[in-house]
């Protein structure tokens, strides 16, 4: 019993980082940076959504950007006063999470009739029809102009001021949807989705709904992604179709795969780490893309689990340096419940 | 609408519809030969037309010294594509990998197409020119007028895929690159050199590839834009069904006549029909046109 309780230090550190990382960049950035920060904060939540996807599933989905649109164009068109209607912004919120849960959990049970590679192609199918209609229907979507004007959040009476406001609700978001997906990991989905990502047919015979399993990560997937879209309309009050294209789409995977596609922690320093870079290489915009492009190439070379397996590589390493004399702990990372 | 409309806009789609076939092809002989689906097809395309429209319009080459030269350039491209996106990766714990590193190199092939050639689109003189007006030709088929274009693309597309098919059913070479495919390790048991036969299939693909880029290069603008056609025959390879070529084929013409005849009712949504059409035919036979119901192996 006391073993359940000792904390890793690996944990304590993450949180140590966390609270660092909550208290220095607002006192440090306001305006335009802030944003930049923010929108990275926004990213982190859709890409926990790949990261349950890829991560525990290693389903490669394309379809992120499709339920983000969702959130986000269900929040645009509830909170902007477009139809006459202008909605609380929390029970809107709500509203894109419940109708993003059924949408995705209607499209899983359609693209989990195939797999593998063929699911990723039908995921990008579904992310470009629903991108045309986001650019092209005017009536729900606001056609190429996109939604303006749309309410800024209102969570109980507080409403955020400026963007240094945004960050702490943003924050308190990614940690509460952190500290669910880990969870996640640990629970009996988490389980059955590691066995279906090392052995589908091995996961089958040990009893596990292979299909049903996909379908419900698809499912979490697509609400995070749709929280996500939801904040991102009303931090920047306006929602159009660019930020729904296929390409948005490989950014997202982009920026699992380099945080560690199978790390909470990972996931959040990858997304906000994507979204600073441009800002950092300003000057060098002509050639940031080429730059982008090629290190995504040479990440997958070296390091393919991201920046948080070579973390607890170099972990590892210094265990073995530090306890070498020692006896030889048994099992990789210490108990597990 | 009439017969006129009927035939011209069924050749534009069959013209497509070979354009997302070369690309298709070229998918399900990469998944097949190293398990690796290319996410950078459609940049290759676009580089092909980008080294076209150099070759023709820029250093004003004729024909019969454009296409050689041209296919030695997709060749090295293959070859560079292949060492520096697969082969550092080939042992990779993670399969996921390999397929984002082609992601990757989608990004850096439209930048580095973009920081050559300028991100204006360029335009390219069609292969067919009428003498008088200098504009593109136009085929007279009894009384239904067709670009000359269109029907250019539609026999080079069929001949290159011919010439695949030749290669793979009837030369030892090709019997030879799909042992490797089947099962590397047996292959190189019995002297096989699979490093080579990955390295044409690379060459294969996107000589394939990037002529089709040189055959639609006339029709739209040579943009980075280009790139995003791969959506189409990612669709044309799912529809025929699970790694058949010939399905893939049939598949990606499909394709091209439904966006063909689309254009008439919902030019906006062409790209939502096209899909559309994709995933109710996922509803009705998930395991594509082609395919068989096989059971999973362990």
């Amino acid at each position: 019993m006391e073993k359940r309780m000792k904390i890793k230090p690996s944990t304590l550190l993450i949180f140590l980082a966390a609270a660092i990382f909550v208290i220095v960049i607002p006192n440090t950035n306001e305006g335009y940076s802030m944003m930049i920060v923010n929108l990275g904060l926004i990213y982190a939540i859709a890409t926990y959504g790949v990261s349950v996807m890829l991560g525990m599933g290693g389903q490669l989905s394309f379809a992120t950007v499709s339920f983000m649109g969702v959130g986000a164009y269900i929040t645009a068109n509830l909170c902007s006063g477009r139809n006459g209607i202008n909605m609380n912004t929390a029970l809107a919120l709500v509203i894109a999470l419940l109708a993003s849960a059924l949408l995705a959990f209607g499209a899983g049970l359609i693209l989990f009739r195939l797999k593998g590679t063929y699911f990723t192609f039908a995921t990008i199918g579904l992310v470009q029809v629903s991108w045309s209609f986001y650019l092209s229907y005017k009536p729900l979507f606001g056609g190429p102009d996109g939604i303006s004007n749309i309410s800024t959040l209102n969570l109980f009476g507080f409403s955020p001021k400026n963007y240094n406001d945004w960050f702490y609700i943003l924050a308190a978001f990614v940690l509460v949807i952190a500290f669910l997906v880990e969870r996640v990991r640990r629970s009996q989905l988490g389980r059955s989705l590691a066995a279906i990502r090392d052995n589908e047919i091995a996961a089958q015979t040990l009893g596990i709904n292979v299909y049903m399993t996909k379908v419900v990560a698809f499912t979490i997937a697509g609400v995070l992604a749709a929280v996500a879209g939801s904040l991102y309309a009303m931090h920047s009050q306006f929602v159009s179709s660019d930020m729904f294209t296929y390409e948005r789409a490989t950014t997202y995977i982009i920026m699992a795969m380099l945080g560690g596609v199978n790390n909470t922690a990972g996931i959040f320093v990858g997304s906000v780490l994507v979204t600073m870079l441009p800002e950092w290489l300003r000057f060098m915009q002509q050639y940031l893309q080429l730059i982008y492009g090629i290190g995504v190439i040479l990440l997958m070379v070296f390091m393919p689990m991201g920046l948080a397996g070579l973390a607890s590589g170099f972990a590892k390493s210094l265990k073995r340096k530090l306890y070498s004399k020692k006896k030889v702990t048994a099992g990789k990372e210490g108990p597990k419940q | 609408m009439n017969i006129n409309t009927i035939v011209s806009l069924s050749v534009n789609g069959i013209a497509m519809g070979m354009i997302y076939a070369l690309m298709a092809m070229g998918l399900i002989l990469l998944i097949r030969a190293i398990g690796v689906m290319n996410f950078a097809q459609g940049d290759l395309l676009m580089f092909g037309a980008f080294v076209t429209c150099a070759l023709t319009v820029d250093l004003k080459l004729p024909l019969w010294i454009m296409i050689p030269l041209a296919l030695i350039s997709f060749a090295v491209i293959g070859v560079i594509f292949m060492f520096t996106v697969y082969w550092p990766l080939k042992d990779a714990t993670y399969p996921t990998a390999t397929v984002i590193s082609t992601m990757g190199a989608a990004m850096a092939l439209k930048e580095i197409a973009t920081l050559i050639w300028g991100s204006l689109p360029r335009s390219m003189p069609p292969l067919m020119k009428n003498p008088k007006t200098g504009k593109a030709a136009v085929l007279n088929l009894f009384g239904i007028k067709l670009q000359w274009q269109f029907v250019l693309t539609i026999i080079v597309g069929a001949v290159l895929i011919w010439l695949v098919f030749v290669l793979f059913e009837k030369l030892y070479a090709g019997r030879m690159m799909q042992a490797a495919a089947q099962d590397k390790y047996a292959a190189e048991l019995l002297g096989i050199p699979t490093i080579l036969t990955t390295a044409a299939t690379y060459i294969i693909v996107v000589i394939m590839v990037s002529t089709g880029g040189y055959m639609i290069a006339p029709i739209f603008m040579v943009s980075n834009t280009l790139g995003s056609l791969q959506l189409r025959a990612f669709a044309g390879v799912v529809i025929g069904g699970l790694g058949n070529i010939k399905g893939a084929i049939i598949g990606s013409l499909i394709i091209g006549l439904v966006e063909s005849f689309s254009t008439i009712q919902f030019s906006q949504y062409k790209d939502a029909v096209v899909f559309i059409v994709l995933i109710a035919m996922l509803l009705v036979r998930p395991q594509g046109l082609f395919g068989e119901k096989v059971a999973d192996k362990a």
